[in-house]
């Protein structure tokens, strides 16, 4: 669904990310791990077009999307929900999941489908956003991705800010998207929780690609357990 | 007293009206556009000299404010460009720049065009009392077609997908993008909308009083102070702004002297600065 190709990009002229490749196909669930400042987040970015890339190729469903606009990319069903969130602060969640599909009406059968995976919004409709907790403000982000019935979601730190419990929580419907059909690329720091829901994972260290398999052979490398599990 | 008041109030929906269009330019781009009187200006003396060629006085309105449209749409194509593809910092120093030199520009061209021209929309019929005051029907058209614009882009912004993507975009730009919204398109709407309410207020005010070729700048300084005062990006906030600001002017005008108004609008702008730097209703676009 996905394919990156020996994309360089950065900030500045100067490139933070370098001749990173990685593939998400279809109905896959992958992981960025990295600690940090690896690039993950600069990759992203430069992914679903908010970063200009120096070098590299991406393609997005067989069609080239390098160097398009972010909102062209969002418009063909790549969504990207930033560690941020980039939530529409002064708006109701009501109008920021309307939105979420935008310039189509929204479907009511979708918003049903977003209030069945996050239910406390339901009872939130009419609140700002910027009044929302940081859990509700992390729904609110997937849930407005996910009213376009976008074909890739990627997430940026989902968990930011999140209790472990809620971030578990978070993962739990992460999972259950995924067993619905939906492909999952996802940068985290949180290492046991991404591997949890991957089905594979990239390793990016300094913004180049140091490790890629099978989640639970890079669960098992040591490289990846004294890095990131606090494993000796 | 009333009377004054109501004076106040027809005249601050104009200003409301002008406020709203700065406002919201500023509030995608953050470009604060010097020029802004200009367009009103440039909608009156086409209205003006289409009148003159014997034009009926609706069309000759409605032609004011689509060349204001025009020039709008003309001024985004071509400068504006440039200064959104800077980075915030610059952005706002490059577009008072440009902003201004299209300002002398405009002004320019047309007090040598049509040095003493001006538009005056002579609205017959006598007096009707409102609140046992009469007013004049020019006064009250004004009003009513101000009053049904505000509410037409209150209701747009609230409950328009158009124009909650408007509102997405002032609120957070890169979000915008990620649920497919293309802010440069949402800037051009918004730049050419902000010039027809300009061309708007130039046609209703000379439902009260001459517009002359030479009332840009001032239109201009009106519509800065009732923003920041409304409260940058804010368009409930210009219109409360608009009408409190100009009560305050009537009142000024009426118990002092025509001489203090703009001191008077100047400070309320520099207090609200003092007291409520985001405005009265600023933040909440």
């Amino acid at each position: 669904m996905l394919e990156v190709n020996g994309l360089s990009t950065g900030y500045l002229g100067k490139d933070v990310v370098h001749d990173v490749s990685l593939g998400v196909g279809t109905g896959e669930a992958v992981a960025i791990i990295g600690s940090n400042g690896a690039g993950k987040t600069t990759l992203f970015r430069a992914v679903c077009g908010l970063l200009g890339i120096s070098a590299g190729s991406i393609r997005f469903d067989k069609a080239e999307i390098t160097s398009q606009a972010a909102h062209r990319i969002a418009r063909q069903g790549l969504a990207y929900v930033p560690a941020e969130r980039r939530l529409f602060p002064f708006m109701s969640v009501r109008e920021n999941l309307a939105l979420g599909c935008y310039p189509a009406a929204v479907d009511p059968a979708r918003l049903e489908f977003v209030l069945g995976v996050f239910p406390p919004l339901g009872q939130r409709l009419s609140q700002r956003a910027a009044t929302l907790s940081g859990g509700e403000q992390q729904m609110l982000a997937v849930g407005r991705a996910l009213m376009a019935r976008p074909r890739l979601l990627m997430l940026d730190e989902p968990t930011t800010g999140l209790s472990p419990k809620l971030a578990h929580a978070a993962y739990r419907a992460l999972d259950a998207l995924k067993q619905e059909g939906l492909t999952l690329l996802i940068a985290e720091q949180q290492v046991p929780l991404a591997l949890s829901v991957a089905d594979r994972g990239y390793v990016l260290e300094d913004g180049r690609v140091q490790l890629e398999g099978p989640a639970e052979d890079l669960a098992k490398s040591p490289a990846v357990r004294r890095a990131y599990l606090g494993v000796a | 007293m009333t009377a004054v008041v109501l004076d106040g109030i027809v005249l601050g929906l104009q200003f409301g009206l002008l406020g709203v269009g700065l406002t919201l330019v500023y509030g995608l781009g953050g470009v604060l556009n010097l020029a802004h009187g200009q367009l009103a200006v440039v909608a009156a003396i086409a209205a003006a000299l289409a009148l003159g060629a014997g034009v009926p006085a609706g069309v000759a309105a409605l032609g004011g404010v689509l060349m204001a449209g025009l020039v709008g749409l003309i001024l985004d194509a071509s400068l504006m460009r440039s200064v959104y593809r800077q980075p915030t910092e610059g952005r706002v120093l490059l577009g008072l720049l440009l902003t201004l030199g299209v300002s002398f520009v405009i002004a320019g061209f047309l007090v040598w065009q049509f040095p003493i021209e001006a538009l005056s929309l002579n609205i017959g019929g006598g007096a009707v009392e409102l609140l046992g005051v009469r007013m004049r029907r020019g006064s009250l058209l004004a009003s009513a077609i101000a009053l049904v614009a505000g509410g037409a882009l209150l209701a747009f912004f609230r409950l328009s997908t158009l124009g909650r993507a408007v509102r997405s975009v002032i609120q957070d730009e890169e979000g915008a993008k990620l649920v497919g919204i293309n802010p440069a398109s949402i800037r051009t709407f918004i730049f050419v909308l902000s010039a027809i309410l300009a061309g708007l207020v130039a046609i209703t005010r000379s439902m009260t009083s001459p517009v002359p070729v030479t009332a840009g700048i001032d239109l201009t300084i009106l519509a800065l102070v009732v923003t920041v005062v409304g409260g940058l990006g804010s368009v409930p906030g210009a219109f409360v702004a608009g009408i409190l600001l100009g009560i305050v002017n009537t009142v000024s005008s009426f118990y002092i002297g025509q001489y203090i108004t703009s001191i008077v609008l100047l400070a309320a702008a520099a207090l609200t600065i003092v007291l409520r730097p985001s405005g009265l209703l600023g933040q909440r676009p």
